[in-house]
């Protein structure tokens, strides 16, 4: 399992990084939306190794149990980027009603009363 | 009656809801609960600070569970001092809102949402947990990206995109680098994560994790390369606005930075502190060139916040305990000046329409006192002798020369020159030339021209005496920094208390 998360993580964070490198808002909002998702499962994993061990509900019996501190940690982090993903869509959206475009190398174009 | 020590979080959280809640609508009476409850944040920072310089620093154990299984939160001599001037900035920032804008013209959200920002850049402060510390951040990032966009208009908010973009990258770093804490040390409060470092001093784990968060802070504090943003969003804020960003959002950055280097890590990552003081005199220069080559006044300040973090994180890099107390010092001096040099930009701007240099004039004889105000605040930018910024930098550049770092010394004294040139090129513009045939240096409201008059004089008062109390506040800075960088004191303070869960 590890390796396996290694290598997703290191996928997700090469996307976004490409993502959020563009010109167009819209890629740079997805490649946010992929960076939390990278973030979300790097610090999940950080609980270790699964295998061979049970969800961390102290009732239902013993036995090794997974860390669960990093499962509450991310639950913050995702309600977090989940707030922010919105206010960035609205964001987009009203630069898309104000310019009628999203690319950000005709919205940079010096204008007249520029100060 | 450690209590107490959440309410610099709890009160600016309470007021933004009240004021959300149930009185909605911008007014008089609002305006004044708010300024009350400034006035009383203010105070409580002040109380905190006389009783963490005369005592051990005070704890505080979230829930009652014991650590490190519960978030404490902590003010000793550094977050005190840190408290004591995010409220008093505030305080001037919203006294001063209320004479830039009529009530009728008032967005409503403004003030709650800076409310929450006080609560955000607070809740830093106070926090002795990693984890924490991260929903601080999101909590001050979230409310700067609202207020940034909240008043721009349509030019204006393209520039916020790269604000919010870097800083949401930065958070997203963040992130990792608090999960790779964790899953390196075993744990998130930073009294704990101190004690294990320090049994685990040379392995590779912890330079990684201070990598990180240097990484982290550094784009939070706007140190070269990654600073860019800064000078570009900062300017689309009204003044008000602004004056706070520009005093605390960057210097949250510095206080974590000292933070995690100081009583957090173990003090050997001497490649890491080489590595910050050789960026801090890239950031010094390159910014003060750009400031340089601005020509309207929130333009030049922007580009001068970064400049003076770099003395900041040269400080830092020296890493001796007297850098450290002229860190701390010029943290102090540099917030109120800043501060106040934009609330003087915010003046200047009422009283002659416009912020464009070009279009500016007249200012001495419209407002001789708003003159000699920004004059002083200028040289002590600049670091004239006897003004405040001349105590911090020649602490600096002693360390520097102590320790045979010429070529940084020499960026910080040409950043310092240039500095003085970009605020003359300012004095030149707004103050000492002639009114422009097409200009006005009448304000519409005198009152409120007064108004604002007073509180920049007021900011200039505490600056002056900065300056020639330099004595004391050293002092305090010394005594700021001599428990910071003793990480058992801090361990001790907070693994003394017992709660519940306990080992």
């Amino acid at each position: 399992m590890q390796i396996e998360t290694a290598l997703l993580v290191g996928l997700l964070f090469a996307v976004s990084v490409y993502l959020l490198l563009h010109k167009s808002f819209v890629r740079i909002l997805f490649g946010f939306v992929t960076l939390t998702n990278a973030t979300n499962l790097f610090l999940i994993s950080m609980s270790g190794d699964p295998d061979g061990k049970r969800a961390p509900i102290l009732a239902e019996g013993s036995g090794p149990i997974v860390d669960p501190l990093p499962q509450a940690l991310v639950l913050t982090a995702i309600v977090i980027g989940f707030g922010l993903t919105i206010y960035l869509i609205m964001l987009l959206y009203r630069i898309f009603l104000d310019a009628k475009t999203t690319d950000a190398s005709k919205l940079f174009l010096p204008e007249a009363d520029d100060e | 009656m450690n209590n107490l020590l959440v309410l610099p979080f709890l009160l600016p959280v309470l007021t933004a809801v009240i004021c959300c809640l149930f009185v909605g609508r911008p007014g008089v009476g609002r305006r004044v609960f708010i300024a009350i409850s400034a006035a009383a944040q203010c105070a409580l920072a002040f109380y905190l600070a006389v009783r963490a310089f005369h005592e051990p620093p005070l704890v505080l154990l979230m829930g009652g569970w014991a650590p490190p299984l519960g978030v404490v939160l902590v003010v000793d001599g550094l977050a005190a001092i840190m408290l004591c001037l995010s409220t008093v900035v505030a305080l001037a920032c919203i006294l001063f809102s209320y004479a830039e804008i009529p009530v009728w013209a008032e967005q409503p959200l403004r003030l709650p949402l800076m409310q929450l920002l006080v609560a955000g850049i607070n809740l830093s402060f106070l926090t002795g947990d990693l984890f924490n510390l991260f929903v601080a951040f999101e909590i001050m990032l979230v409310a700067s990206y609202a207020l940034l966009t909240l008043e721009a208009n349509d030019r204006h908010i393209k520039e916020a995109f790269p604000y919010l973009a870097v800083n949401m990258f930065g958070s997203a770093l963040f992130l990792v680098a608090a999960g790779l804490a964790y899953s390196v040390f075993g744990t998130l409060n930073l009294a704990d994560i101190s004690r294990r470092a320090e049994a685990m001093q040379g392995d590779f784990g912890v330079m990684v994790v201070a990598v990180l968060l240097v990484v982290v802070f550094g784009i939070k504090a706007g140190v070269f390369p990654l600073y860019y943003w800064l000078p570009n969003s900062y300017p689309i804020l009204p003044f008000s606005l602004g004056a706070f960003y520009s005093g605390m959002l960057t210097k949250v950055g510095i206080y974590v930075l000292l933070r995690t280097f100081g009583t957090v890590f173990p003090h050997n990552l001497t490649q890491l502190y080489t590595a910050l003081a050789w960026l801090a005199g890239l950031t010094m220069v390159l910014a003060v060139l750009g400031a340089v080559s601005r020509n309207f006044i929130r333009g030049i300040l922007s580009f001068h916040i970064v400049s003076q973090i770099g003395y900041m994180i040269l400080a830092i890099g020296f890493f001796t305990p007297l850098a450290i107390a002229a860190c701390i010092f010029y943290v102090i001096h540099h917030i109120i000046v800043k501060s106040s040099l934009f609330l003087i930009g915010g003046t200047a701007m009422f009283y002659n329409r416009t912020d464009n240099l070009a279009r500016m004039g007249g200012l001495l004889k419209a407002s001789p006192i708003l003159a000699t105000c920004f004059i002083i605040q200028a040289f002590s930018l600049a670091g004239v002798p006897p003004l405040s910024g001349f105590w911090g930098k020649y602490a600096i550049i002693l360390v520097g020369l102590e320790e045979h770092r010429y070529w940084l010394v020499v960026a910080a004294l040409v950043a310092s020159v240039l500095t003085l040139v970009s605020m003359l090129k300012i004095w030149m513009g707004a103050f000492w030339q002639k009114l422009p045939a097409d200009g006005t240096a009448d304000p519409e409201a005198p009152a409120a021209a007064r108004t604002m008059t007073a509180i920049v004089c007021a900011l200039t008062l505490i600056s002056l005496a900065i300056g020639f109390g330099a004595e004391f506040f050293f002092g305090i800075a010394q005594t700021a920094a001599t428990s910071l960088l003793d990480p058992a004191q801090y361990r001790e303070a907070v693994f003394s208390l017992t709660g519940k869960g306990g080992q």
